[in-house]
């Protein structure tokens, strides 16, 4: 049995609107191994949720899967798979308190997940319910199985969530934001026990965050994504100690505490551009402080840099050799707020 | 399973939940008889008109059998029908007044629907304190704003006294349908004749004929005897039959066309409104265009047509043609409350709970039951219970334009209709007591409708249900 859990080739997914069409998702490819975590970053309306909801066969109308594939261990889903690994893939979604249904118990949800995916009923699916909520490390399990979601606190919910993702028995776990909607110290817990589960059912991990310090700590693999596409992907370590896309650059320098000194923490100035046409520019040209004039006319496409043997790409004209501007030097990061 | 199980067991070693489970098995059995009587009569009434069904004989003795059981808020026990024979009441409830037996009944009549209501809502108590894991649910917040609604309070009296009245038709009126007007010259009655100064015998057709309301000269006007000492609460009708009797019949069959037609589209509406919301896009604008095609048709016309077309078929026979009637207004109106709640629908659809059962495999049917429905189903009460105030007026409508539930079978409509003559008479009671009641239950069931919007949805002060979600993006 092959490794590799996923594989995403030039996944195109669109929205037809009545006044356009939206391309949520332009062109991208990754794959998952594994016990691999791999990482999808990026501002609000970058596209990584629709990426998730791509995956997991969940885009509806008017957005519809245009082009490309994925690969679920070596079978096809787009058109309509989904149904033979249903439960597969299992998603974490970032408000607990919206992915619980408020009416129901949450061991109730727990085990109509249960039910689907390994025919338990009755007793035999509470017992195995108490065992998940055990195992995502909620106290006093027994009772709390018959209690609501709104008696749970957000950290309990989202192990709750977890549990329930438990439940199908999964191989991939896509987490879309699990954390954003926690205290930072709830979020420590929480990032520990997608870690520990991960280990243990050796899972792969497809994460998606705007939170570069989160990505940092628990992916193995980073997707940098921007107006739908990926503008760099690298290992961690590498993207961390040598960012090349100016616009990882950015999100980099925003971190706080990455920064020496200066009081204000630089931002990007503006916002994720929505595509709406076949790109014929950088996409990024508008807010890039390395903009030049090729920037406007020229789609970059992704190419090799960095360490050989990293596997470190990215999509910016500045290393490209046919463009003339060469790249800025490493650590001058852009500063957009400190003009603003 | 077992933990139900034990539940039970636990609830007859308590002593207050044993205590209501006695009282209720005691309100029962004074009405066992009549609730069973009901039951049974709806099943004939329904039997009788399906063709090729031959029951009638194994039904009768079934009816006869039921009939037999004591209840205590008859006729038999608390009878008003009697006779004065010059010293005092011969065969009335205690040897009182004809009018004092039946304000008797009748009271009792509602003291026993209210005991009914206070012991429903008396053993929510218990459930809610005693039996429900959670000490608090968003539904405690609900019932909590409807109790300090004075409008949907005021709604709620008004229908809770409609519906005792329909339940309790036959006991509430001073005389029956078959002994007054279908069949009366099939009954007597006794009455003290004061011009011979004794006890004489008469049919109550012929009795009937001489208390005739038809204006000045001739009228038996509102809680009076007439000549046969029969008391009517509300005077009599154009016909000498007694109008009360009439309306409290009348409002049975307008309840059970008004409930049966909202309970079909509503779930119509629910059904067609879960699948749009969950599947969108063509789904949804193809469903858009049917209720479209269906709004379009004059609901009027339709009614008129129809039931003119299916005048000699089976399908008419049904509850004197109510079931007819109950049938077009479920597929004329399920449209109007289709509207109202795609849009709540498809707010749900959003939810990520939808997308965590849909991503684990869970089949589309249990998705639109479980985690969409229990979100419609306050919307679906709220429009159910505005529509069918709408419903009622409709069937009185078409039934005053001599249309609708077939004669004899009382309906309010039909009462204005017959009394119209008489309005600027001293026979006005006819036409305007129906009208004056009609007119309440329709606002009792918008009040009603109202108070629970605004207990559900506290945001929404005037008819929301536009804020539909707009569909993917990033
Ligand atoms: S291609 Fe040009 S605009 Fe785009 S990121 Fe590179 S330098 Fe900036």
């Amino acid at each position: 049995m092959s490794d590799t859990l996923l594989e995403v080739e030039n996944l195109r997914t669109v929205f037809h609107t009545d006044k356009e069409t939206i391309h949520a998702v332009d062109g991208v490819s990754f794959d998952v191994q594994r016990g691999e975590t791999v990482g999808l970053v990026g501002e609000s309306g970058s596209g990584k949720s629709v990426t998730a909801r791509s995956v997991l066969g969940l885009v509806e109308e008017p957005g519809v899967i245009e082009e490309g594939s994925i690969e679920f261990c070596g079978d096809e889903l787009v058109g309509g798979n989904w149904d033979e690994h249903r439960g597969d893939i299992a998603i974490v979604f970032q408000d607990p308190m919206n992915s619980l249904n408020p009416v129901y118990t949450v061991g109730n949800q727990i085990k109509e997940a249960l039910r689907i995916h390994q025919g338990l009923r009755g007793q035999a699916a509470t017992d195995a319910a108490i065992e998940l909520l055990e195992d995502v490390g909620i106290p006093d399990a027994a009772r709390r199985v018959s209690e609501y979601p709104h008696q749970f606190s957000g950290g309990m919910r989202q192990r709750a969530v977890i549990a329930i993702a438990l439940a199908c028995d999964p191989d991939l776990l896509v987490c879309d934001e699990p954390t954003t909607a926690l205290d930072v110290t709830i979020q420590a817990q929480i990032l520990e026990l997608l870690d520990e589960l991960q280990r243990e059912e050796d899972l792969g991990v497809l994460f998606i965050t705007h939170d570069m310090g989160v990505i940092e700590e628990t992916t193995d693999r980073v997707n940098v994504m921007y107006a739908g596409e990926f503008v760099e992907s690298a290992p961690v370590e590498e993207l961390f100690d040598d960012p090349k896309h100016p616009y990882t650059k950015g999100l980099l320098a925003s971190i706080p505490g990455r920064t020496a000194g200066g009081d204000r923490l630089p931002t990007i100035e503006g916002e994720v551009p929505t595509s709406t046409s076949e790109p014929t520019e950088c996409r990024f040209a508008p807010r890039c402080p390395h903009a030049f004039d090729a920037c406007d006319e020229v789609h970059p496409e992704r190419i090799a840099v960095g360490d050989p043997d990293a596997d470190h790409e990215t999509a910016c004209l500045l290393y490209d050799d046919e463009f003339e501007e060469s790249p800025p030097e490493d650590g001058v990061v852009a500063d957009g707020g400190e003009t603003a | 399973m077992s933990v139900n199980g034990s539940r039970v067991a636990d609830a007859f070693t308590d002593g207050r939940t044993a205590l209501w489970a006695l009282v209720g098995l005691f309100l029962f059995l004074l009405e066992a008889g009549a609730v069973l009587n009901f039951v049974v009569s709806l099943t004939i009434d329904g039997l009788l008109a399906i063709p090729g069904v031959d029951a009638v004989g194994f039904l009768t003795a079934v009816e006869n059998a039921v009939r037999e059981i004591p209840t205590l808020l008859s006729r038999e026990t608390i009878p008003n029908q009697g006779y004065f024979d010059g010293s005092g009441y011969e065969g009335t409830f205690l040897g009182l007044s004809p009018a004092m037996a039946w304000a008797f009944r009748a009271t009792l009549v509602y003291l026993y629907a209210f005991a009914a209501f206070g012991w429903g809502v008396w053993g929510y108590r218990i459930y809610r304190r005693e039996y429900r894991a959670a000490d608090w649910t968003p539904r405690d917040d609900v019932f909590d704003r409807f109790r300090g609604h004075k409008w949907g309070i005021f709604g709620l009296v008004i229908v809770f006294m409609f519906v005792t009245m329909a339940v309790f038709a036959p006991a509430l009126g001073p005389t029956t349908v078959d002994q007054n007007m279908r069949n009366s010259y099939g009954h007597e009655i006794d009455y003290w004749d004061s011009d011979s100064g004794s006890v004489e015998t008469i049919l109550v057709g012929d009795a009937n004929l001489d208390s005739l309301s038809q204006g000045n000269d001739q009228n038996v006007e509102p809680w009076t005897y007439d000549d046969y000492g029969r008391f009517h609460p509300f005077g009599t009708m154009q016909d000498g039959s007694d109008l009360f009797t009439f309306l409290v019949v009348g409002s049975r069959i307008s309840l059970v066309i008004g409930v049966l037609s909202v309970a079909l589209s509503a779930s119509i509406a629910a059904t067609l409104a879960l699948t749009s919301a969950y599947y969108k896009g063509r789904v949804d604008l193809s469903m858009v265009l049917v209720s479209d095609a269906v709004m379009a048709m004059p609901q009027l016309l339709l009614l008129i047509m129809l039931t003119t077309v299916l005048r000699e078929s089976w399908i008419n026979e049904v509850y004197s043609g109510g079931f007819l009637l109950a049938l077009i207004f479920a597929f004329t109106g399920w449209t109007y409350m289709w509207r109202s709640i795609r849009g709540p629908a498809l707010q749900i659809s959003e939810r990520e709970w939808i997308d965590a059962a849909r991503s684990f495999g869970q089949r589309p049917t249990t998705i639109m039951r479980k985690h969409m429905l229990p979100y419609v189903t306050g919307y679906l009460l709220i429009y159910g219970s505005m529509t069918l105030g709408g419903a009622i007026i409709s069937i009185a409508g078409l039934s005053y334009l001599g249309l609708g539930v077939a004669p004899p079978t009382p309906e309010w409509g039909r009462a204005v209709n017959l009394g119209q003559d008489y309005v600027r008479t001293g026979s006005w009671h006819i036409s305007l007591i129906p009208g004056i009641l009609i007119t309440l239950v329709v606002t009792g069931f918008n009040a009603l409708g109202d108070g629970i919007r605004d207990a559900i949805d506290p945001q929404s002060d005037s008819a929301g249900g536009e804020t539909a979600g707009a569909g993917g993006g990033a």
